[in-house]
């Protein structure tokens, strides 16, 4: 069964359209990275999936339960780490543990799920004394209680460091490995590219791609990155690779390395080309387009 | 169960700060303080049941204040901080939080005047007075209720703004109002137009209606008509003691009802 069913979702604040007929659908044991600019809409779909916002048009279900009708059993299977939640004032990190541990009616031991995020040590302190890390950490250790067979995650690793965030991630792989589904919003490109089965692109509202990584590499085009370092460099050659068919972006890094984009057929045409200048080529190397550059591609360059 | 979940974590939180525990003793000290004045300065007989129409105008004062300061907060803080999310983002509904969290403060204050009613019994019978039990547990449980209506009015000033300090002006509005000028405002008027020469003495009965609906005089009424003695209320049916019952009971859930179809329709975030 789909973890996650949107069907038409919008979301109107008045004449600002939040969400655009969003519809999408997430399986039990994928990690699914629902990527956009701030702004796009992340939070406002994962706010209808919680009940937080009302859809202004179409539905969502978690496990075939409606997130507005039926949204305390659609929430039963789900943990949550919010955006804009703040944490309890006067409860420690263990209470805060334990508190969901009995509202999900669970049996898990507060101090292990604190362990397995890596804040025991500061378990029986405030958690309003946390840091912004630190917090994250806690309410993502909320949202594993009770074996949830979906975790929805908005911005989970924002606060952390890259070593805090690698950590998360690799606790995520541990769920999806478990069965469960994992659905996290993120305006971080590489937190997806590390991890995601699937990727949507949320852009002012719309949905504009959903699929696996390397399908939106195929899409956008091969989408090659072409690092040639050469002898000597001048703007002509420059502007001359620039001309080639099938090149779409050329820069120059360290004076004498060149950064081209362009599909793939086209590789062989900008070496002829600085060869052809009298270009001493010393090395040639190719990339794999980034998923940064597919994001530029499909948003525009408007990246947040 | 959920609420129950709820109420109890709110329970253990609320009561925690000092400002709270103050609030909360303000009218077990009251209670206490009228129980013992009451033997030395209340005619004979001195029974629990009289004792009701000698507690009852200090109650009418104190209990509000206890309750709109207890009950303000209860929903709005956790809205505008954002750990709201936190719990509804759990299964539980949004039904069960405001369920839970009026029965933890309901809770609190209820159980604090029943506290000091058992212990001011006590006082009102040691060594001369005589208990009637049967009164005077309606007339607690009238106290608790009213203890209730008052928090309940501060959560649903909680519930129908979306920052602490609109819901403290709110709720202390409806305390200021109600509680502190209502009756110079119908002192006002009766002594305007009797002036005027247009009532003599009191105000027209439709008009005592109106001022009567206020919750603690509704409370007084209540309490003269059911509990104490040495009281009656009389005038037409509609200034009786049923009548009274019956707003009694609009009091005690219809701002609660009100303000919760609204929050329950709208987006959190």
């Amino acid at each position: 069964m789909a973890a996650i069913t949107a069907n038409g979702v919008s979301k109107r604040y008045g004449t600002v359209t939040a969400l655009d007929r969003v519809s999408l659908s997430v399986e039990e044991g994928e990690i699914f990275g629902f990527l956009g600019p701030n702004g796009a809409g992340k939070s406002t779909f994962i706010n209808v999936l919680l009940d937080f916002a009302r859809p202004t048009d179409g539905s969502a279900e978690l496990f075939g339960r409606d997130c507005q009708a039926d949204g305390v059993s659609a929430r039963e299977r789900v943990g949550v780490l919010p955006d804009g939640y703040s944490v309890f004032d006067r409860l420690t990190g263990r209470q805060h543990v334990a508190y969901v541990v009995r509202s999900k009616d669970a049996d898990d031991d507060p101090a292990e799920v604190l362990e397995r995020v890596g804040i025991s040590a500061a378990a029986d302190r405030p958690a309003s004394d946390y840091s912004k890390g630190m917090k994250q950490r806690l309410v993502l250790g909320m949202a594993l209680v009770g074996e949830p067979d979906l975790l929805l995650l908005d911005e989970p690793t924002t606060g952390l460091d890259p070593s805090g965030a690698a950590e998360i991630r690799s606790i995520l792989r541990e769920e999806r490995d478990r069965g469960a589904a994992v659905f996290f919003s993120s305006h971080i490109l590489e937190q997806v590219e590390a991890i995601c089965d699937r990727v949507g692109i949320l852009q002012d509202g719309e949905l504009v791609a959903v699929d696996t990584i390397d399908g939106l590499r195929q899409s956008i085009g091969g989408g090659t990155k072409l690092l040639i370092d050469v002898g000597e460099l001048d703007d002509a050659t420059t502007e001359a690779v620039r001309g080639v068919d099938g090149v779409e972006t050329v820069t120059v890094s360290d004076g004498t390395t060149l950064e081209v984009t362009c599909t793939n057929d086209a590789k062989m045409d900008v070496v002829v080309e600085l060869q052809r200048r009298g270009a001493d080529v010393m090395n040639f190397r190719t990339e794999e387009a980034s998923l940064e550059e597919m994001f530029l591609a499909y948003t525009g360059g408007s990246r947040a | 169960m959920n609420w129950r979940v709820i109420a109890r974590t709110d329970a253990a939180l609320a009561s925690a700060p000092r400002s709270t525990r103050l609030v909360l003793v303000l009218p077990a000290v009251t209670i206490l303080a009228a129980a013992y004045l009451y033997p030395v300065f209340g005619s004979d007989p001195i029974t629990t049941a009289r004792f009701s129409g000698f507690v009852d105008g200090w109650l009418a004062t104190v209990v509000p204040l206890t309750g709109v300061l207890l009950g303000h907060d209860a929903v709005v803080s956790e809205r505008e901080s954002g750990s709201l999310l936190l719990s509804l983002s759990l299964p539980h509904g949004r039904g069960d939080f405001v369920l839970g969290k009026v029965l933890s403060r309901v809770g609190l204050v209820s159980g604090v005047v029943l506290v000091a009613m058992v212990l001011g019994a006590g006082l009102v019978v040691y060594p001369f007075g005589r208990l009637e039990v049967v009164q005077f547990c309606g007339f607690v449980a009238t106290t608790v209720a009213f203890g209730a209506i008052w928090t309940n009015l501060g959560i649903a000033a909680s519930l129908s703004t979306a920052t602490k300090q609109r819901a403290f002006v709110v709720a202390f509005g409806l305390f200021f109002l109600f509680v502190l000028v209502w009756d110079a405002i119908a002192d006002g008027l009766q002594y305007g137009l009797d002036r005027a020469g247009l009532v003599d003495g009191s105000l027209p009965d439709p008009v005592q209606f109106v001022f009567g609906l206020e919750p603690g005089a509704v409370f007084q009424r209540v309490t003269a008509g059911f509990f104490d003695p040495s009281a009656s209320v009389d005038g037409p049916w509609y200034l009786g003691e049923w009548v009274a019952l019956a707003v009694f009971g609009l009091w005690l859930f219809g701002p609660l009802t009100v303000t919760y179809s609204r929050f329950a329709g709208s987006d959190l975030s």
